[in-house]
């Protein structure tokens, strides 16, 4: 099952690549996407094909909750490096992700990584980020608030 | 007449991004310590990447885009090698 | 309709240059290196993905790659700086005038 979702991912981004939906070139886009899927050897598909139209609704809505929180933290950083008076207060807060898997871990600390003012320095062994913020005075509570969203949405894509 | 913004709009904003890349390698010369370095060279990759994609827009040829894929992934490869190179101070 | 994308096109060409440029400047205002790489890493790749898009607005012979090159820089942007700030954190450089440090707290680096 692993195998032909590896298969289909790569035959899209063949076609994307080329630009060309000719039968012929499809047909060399899963020559080659089975060859990948053979070298890398899925062990199992993280998603049930009965979930899918579920989990799809899910990822759009991670996506757009995610698109909105690199905007608005995008424009406060911006504010905050054209400010003459510079003021920032840099900080590393331990914030625990609450996640078994490690596939959880990597996607939350994608998603916190991928807010400009936020980035990961490391994970401990149970699963502790630590964070290293841009704004770290009142930044404990609104993270902690946007990860149980965000973890939320990532338990139904994922399950 | 939108036309003629859009040639306008995509030469200065290639124009801005050249003297950025010349502040970056500046400052990247009097870099403080290696990672402040390191940060400053993805700066450059990606700066040149914004170059690739604004030529690419007034050539009005996909081709660049192309150059810009190849530039990605070989600036994103060689930026978490040389990374784990400075943390664990051996390549593999 | 042609006028809307170039005119959406124009607009993301306009922010992208302004995102690239707050890169820089916070590349060469801010302090250490935790906190420039919260300017370059992101602020800038998010440039790059505007000017992207504004490809895939006008050329559409350039829109399949450009998607697939803004889905490379969205992954690998911020892998990629993570690795930088761990690097930087495992090389024993210090962050500067940092109000609270849980991570020297919970794990304080061997002298």
């Amino acid at each position: 099952m692993g195998y032909v979702w590896t298969i289909l991912a790569v035959t899209a981004a063949y076609l994307a690549l080329t630009g060309n939906l000719a039968v012929n070139n499809i047909l060399v886009g899963v020559l080659i996407a089975s060859v990948i899927a053979l070298l890398l050897r899925p062990t199992r598909s993280p998603v049930e094909l009965r979930r899918v139209p579920r989990s799809l609704l899910a990822l759009l809505q991670y996506g757009a909750l995610l698109a909105y929180d690199i905007i608005r933290s995008g424009l406060n950083v911006a504010r905050i490096v054209l400010d003459p008076k510079l003021p920032i207060r840099p900080g590393i807060l331990a914030v625990p992700s609450e996640c078994e898997t490690d596939l959880g871990i990597a996607l939350s600390s994608h998603a916190l990584s991928v807010t400009p003012g936020e980035i990961v320095v490391g994970v401990d062994q149970e699963g502790t980020l630590y964070i290293h913020c841009l704004d770290a005075s009142h930044a404990a509570d609104t993270i902690g608030e946007a990860q149980a969203l965000r973890r939320r949405l990532l338990s139904r894509i994922l399950e | 007449m939108l036309q003629q913004v859009l040639v306008v709009v995509l030469n200065v904003a290639l124009a801005i991004h050249i003297g950025l890349i010349g502040i970056s390698v500046y400052r990247l010369w009097r870099g403080e310590n290696l990672v402040d370095r390191l940060i400053g060279a993805d700066l450059v990759t990606t700066l040149m990447l914004a170059i690739l994609v604004l030529i690419a827009l007034i050539e009005l040829n996909a081709l660049y885009i192309d150059v810009a894929l190849g530039l990605a992934a070989l600036g994103f490869v060689g930026a978490i090698a040389l990374a784990k190179y400075i943390a664990d101070e051996r390549m593999f | 309709m042609d006028d809307i994308r170039t005119a959406l096109a124009i607009l993301a060409i306009l922010i992208g240059t302004g995102f690239s440029l707050i890169g820089v400047i916070g590349f060469i205002r801010l302090p250490d290196v935790y906190t420039r790489l919260h300017a370059t890493g992101k602020v800038s790749v998010f440039g790059v993905v505007l000017l992207l898009v504004a490809a895939a607005l006008i050329t559409p012979v350039g829109a399949g790659r450009a998607a697939v090159l803004i889905l490379l820089l969205i992954i690998g942007g911020p892998t990629a700086s993570h690795a930088l700030t761990a690097a930087a954190w495992r090389a024993g450089i210090k962050p500067r005038g940092t109000i609270r440090d849980d991570l020297e707290r919970d794990h304080p680096r061997e002298p």
